[in-house]
């Protein structure tokens, strides 16, 4: 079993002007797991996102980091662990050069000068910013800012990272960049937790499907039981994944044999083909 | 002879700085519908943080620049002599354009800026008004004269030139240093620290603020929004206050985003000054001396 | 030439200056290198009282809430491109608002002249608009006189039951106006006439500067109805909730 890094119990969260946005939220996240949140917009992602990360205050429940509850006096320990890259990366990006914007993170957690420079530096080849160190970022372009918000996160070495909608907004080009930096976090064992809207990336990315419907949790398992689940679907207007949708016509129509090995996406597909051809 | 080649300098000054402000103007007007490749975006565009951000010159150290330009601006208008002034009109010029790499157009566009100021103002001082018909030249206004007199021509040229020098000197920092760098300058001089972090918040959301006004601006425009005076008041009022809602209900956000960042009451960020070498500071020294040589010499 | 006829030349020229050159004047910033080093010193230093009192304001209120700096900060982001932005003028060329006016009701007399001295600031090193020498200068007029009077004539006309939109006008425009007098004054001290002294000098700075300023005073106020009116119409509830806007 997997250690747990996170215990989220009976949260709730009710906005300034009465509305409610969390309703009995719970849910545990284990060590390196790669976590897709579906749901509407509206549906309580991020304030459920601003939660975990301490921001705001829930008014019932209670948030657990590594065994300790999550308390006043502990919360840079964990925003310090628990890093988001935020949706509109003009929403978060506050310095006037990249340099400063990926230092501020950690300048903030109070290391020392060359540890900062260090972990800038670390951050900044990992997302191919090297040589836009001084740039402002009114001269970024918006595939180039979404990559120094991600970069302010990966300088704070987090061990959790949650993007909130980071696809929304970007060219192919770029999503295509932010899912192979995806990858790559998730092969470093970090524990991933992103919300989105592309159920096709969801189905050959992630590990976990967690649903957020009106401030609940209406489902929580893996990304094949979700998307076969037509209730939950239908409820939280989500479609299937094409790949899914594919796989079950072939099957249905006695094309394929079902061996509920389903294929993620297109590459699986081809080798699905291949077998199939050489059978 | 005098007095005519005084009065056609007078005549033509005004003239030919028009002539310049006007097809900069155009200039300008063009040049924001194209934009500098870099990535930056239609609407985000204020000339002069671009010219500071490309200026060879963004390699020196911002201190000594500022200190440069306050020591030269001080120079000038303590001095209060033509000499130094046309020395330091020209030195400037060559310091942002051959050494800093600025085109000449764009340097005299943004020198052209206050031209308009100046010319009026100047007015005010080369021409005054009395009851007797005093002066070198004068014209009866019905209850008195307006007169001028070459002293006071001269006065207000050199009125202008010393402007126009210390406008010059001021550009040599603005053109060349980015608007980061003098906060920081700033931050360093002991200013409360809350005021460094506003002006260093301001100047980040002054881009936020120009690209949703631009956008708002080409959505208005596409509806006819600003076809004539009366329609353009009504969508200016609107889009601005439309910009200031929006902005403000966005405060929160930026302050989310800090926050889950470790934010804690003060902005820090790593900015490193940039190197000093000695040769700039004893080439500047000499700058200095040069100039009050000058003075010592045509005073 | 007869001297007449230098004359008539002068004097033509001046004319055709005066409202030639209105396209591309802004609000009336003294220009780098126009004051004596010591009207320099002397307009900063009357400043500071006025800074410490819009510091102290602001303290309190960033103290009171911390999460309120971020609104300051877009509340003088605002106020800068606000006067950045190209308006068209009577003469059918371009002018700029002053924005002072609407942020003095907007965010209140105090803390405006902090936000004030930081938008001269970037107006300066963003604009080439006013300069570093003559920052006090400037301050005292744009930051300090002109929000204040604007505040004091908003004030005034709630009292008398003034409606809204006039008061707002009023507020606007002769906060401008204002600006544009106290400009006048610095100039003229700084430079006053031959014969008739410091008096005659800022009747001609403010008879030269007339065409561009009045014009620009009533485009300001009708500008700021106009915004202050679009604030209320699709926005009251929300800015009363955020609790930052205390008129409106």
């Amino acid at each position: 079993m997997k250690n747990s890094i996170l215990k989220v119990e009976n949260l709730q969260y009710i906005y300034g002007n009465g509305k409610m946005a969390l309703d009995d939220v719970s849910v545990e996240i284990y060590e390196g797991e790669r976590i897709a949140v579906l749901g509407a917009n509206g549906s309580g992602k991020s304030t459920f996102f601003l939660n975990l990360n301490g921001v705001y205050t829930p008014s019932h429940g209670r948030i657990t980091y590594r065994g300790k509850t999550l308390e006043k006096k502990n919360l840079t320990e964990l925003r310090k662990n628990i890093g988001i890259v935020f949706q509109d990366a003009d929403n978060q990006i506050i310095a006037s050069s990249v340099m400063a914007e990926v230092s501020f993170g950690p300048m903030n957690l109070r290391l020392t000068k060359e540890e900062v420079l260090k972990r800038v530096n670390e951050a900044l080849i990992y997302m191919s910013l090297k040589g836009f160190e001084e740039r402002p970022p009114h001269y970024l372009s918006g595939g180039e800012k979404k990559r120094v918000s991600i970069a302010d996160i990966i300088a704070m070495k987090s061990e959790v990272m949650i993007f909130d909608e980071p696809t929304a907004s970007l060219d192919p080009a770029n999503a295509l960049m932010l899912e192979e930096v995806m990858q790559k976090l998730g092969n470093e064992n970090k524990t991933l937790i992103i919300s989105t809207h592309d159920v096709d990336f969801t189905y050959r990315w992630a590990q976990r499907v967690i649903v957020f419907c009106n401030g609940k949790i209406i489902a929580d398992g893996t990304p094949l039981d979700i998307f076969k689940n037509k209730e939950v679907l239908k409820q939280s207007n989500l479609k299937q994944p094409a790949m899914l949708q594919v796989y079950e016509m072939l099957v249905e129509k006695g094309l394929l044999k079902d061996t509920k090995e389903y294929p993620k996406s297109t590459e699986e597909f081809n080798e699905l083909l291949d077998i199939m051809k050489n059978n | 002879m005098e007095k005519t080649i005084i009065v056609c300098l007078m005549l033509f000054l005004p003239a030919f700085a028009m002539v310049i402000s006007l097809t900069v103007q155009k200039r300008n007007n063009e040049a924001r519908g194209h934009g500098h490749g870099i990535g930056h975006r239609h609407g985000s565009w204020m000339a002069i943080d671009y010219f500071a951000f490309s200026s060879k010159l963004r390699r020196w150290n911002a201190t000594f620049k500022l200190a440069f330009t306050l020591v030269i601006i001080f120079l000038c208008i303590g001095l209060n002599n033509a000499f130094v002034s046309a020395v330091i009109i020209v030195s400037m010029f060559y310091m942002v354009v051959a050494v800093g790499g600025l085109s000449t157009r764009d340097y005299i566009s943004v020198l052209s800026i206050p031209i308009a100021f100046i010319l009026i103002s100047v007015i005010a001082i080369i021409v005054d008004f009395s009851k007797l018909p005093v002066g070198d030249f004068r014209i009866f206004i019905g209850f008195g004269y307006l007169y001028s007199s070459i002293s006071m021509l001269f006065n207000g040229l050199r009125l202008m030139l010393k402007i126009i020098a210390a406008v010059s000197a001021l550009q040599f920092m603005i053109l060349t240093t980015p608007p980061s760098e003098v906060i920081l300058v700033i931050r360093k001089m002991h200013v409360p620290n809350k005021f460094a972090d506003l002006m260093n918040m301001i100047y980040r959301y002054i881009f936020i603020l120009l690209d949703a006004f631009s956008k708002m601006k080409d959505a208005a425009e596409a509806r006819l929004g600003y076809r004539d005076f009366k329609t353009f008041c009504r969508t200016f009022g609107g889009t601005a206050g439309n910009v200031l809602v929006l902005s403000l209900k966005k405060a929160e956000a930026y302050y989310d985003a800090m926050e889950s960042r470790c934010y804690d009451g003060e902005l820090l960020f790593l900015e490193e000054e940039k190197k000093i070498s000695l040769r700039t500071i004893i080439s500047a020294t000499l700058f200095i001396f040069y100039l009050l040589l000058i003075w010592f010499f045509t005073k | 030439m007869s001297k007449k006829q230098k004359a008539i030349l002068t004097i033509s020229a001046i004319i055709a200056l005066a409202f030639g050159i209105v396209p591309g004047a802004g609000a009336m910033h003294i220009m780098e290198g126009y004051l004596p080093p010591t009207y320099c010193i002397a307009w900063g230093a009357i400043c500071l009282p006025f800074l410490a009192m819009g510091w102290f304001s602001i303290k309190k209120t960033l103290d009171k809430n911390k999460k309120s700096i971020t609104m300051l900060a877009i509340a003088g982001a605002y106020v800068f491109v606000l006067s950045s932005l190209k308006i068209p003028s009577v003469t059918g060329s371009c002018s700029h608002m002053t924005g002072t006016g609407l942020g003095a009701i907007l965010f209140g007399a105090s803390s405006v002249s902090i936000l004030g001295l930081i938008v001269l600031i970037f107006q300066a090193i963003l604009l080439a608009h006013g300069g570093l020498t003559t920052l006090g200068a400037n301050t005292f007029s744009m930051a300090v006189a002109g929000p204040f009077v604007a505040i004091c004539i908003y004030k005034l006309c709630q009292k008398l039951k003034v409606s809204k939109a006039v008061s707002v006008f009023l507020a606007a425009a002769i906060g401008d106006l204002f600006t544009y007098c106290v400009t006048s004054m610095q100039l003229a001290l700084a430079y006053p006439s031959a014969e008739g002294g410091v008096m005659a000098s800022a009747i001609k700075f403010l008879a030269v500067f007339a065409p561009t300023q009045l014009p620009l005073a009533i485009v300001e106020g009708i500008l700021t109805v106009l915004i202050i009116m679009g604030l209320e119409t699709y926005a009251k509830s929300e800015l009363t909730e955020i609790g930052f806007i205390k008129v409106v």
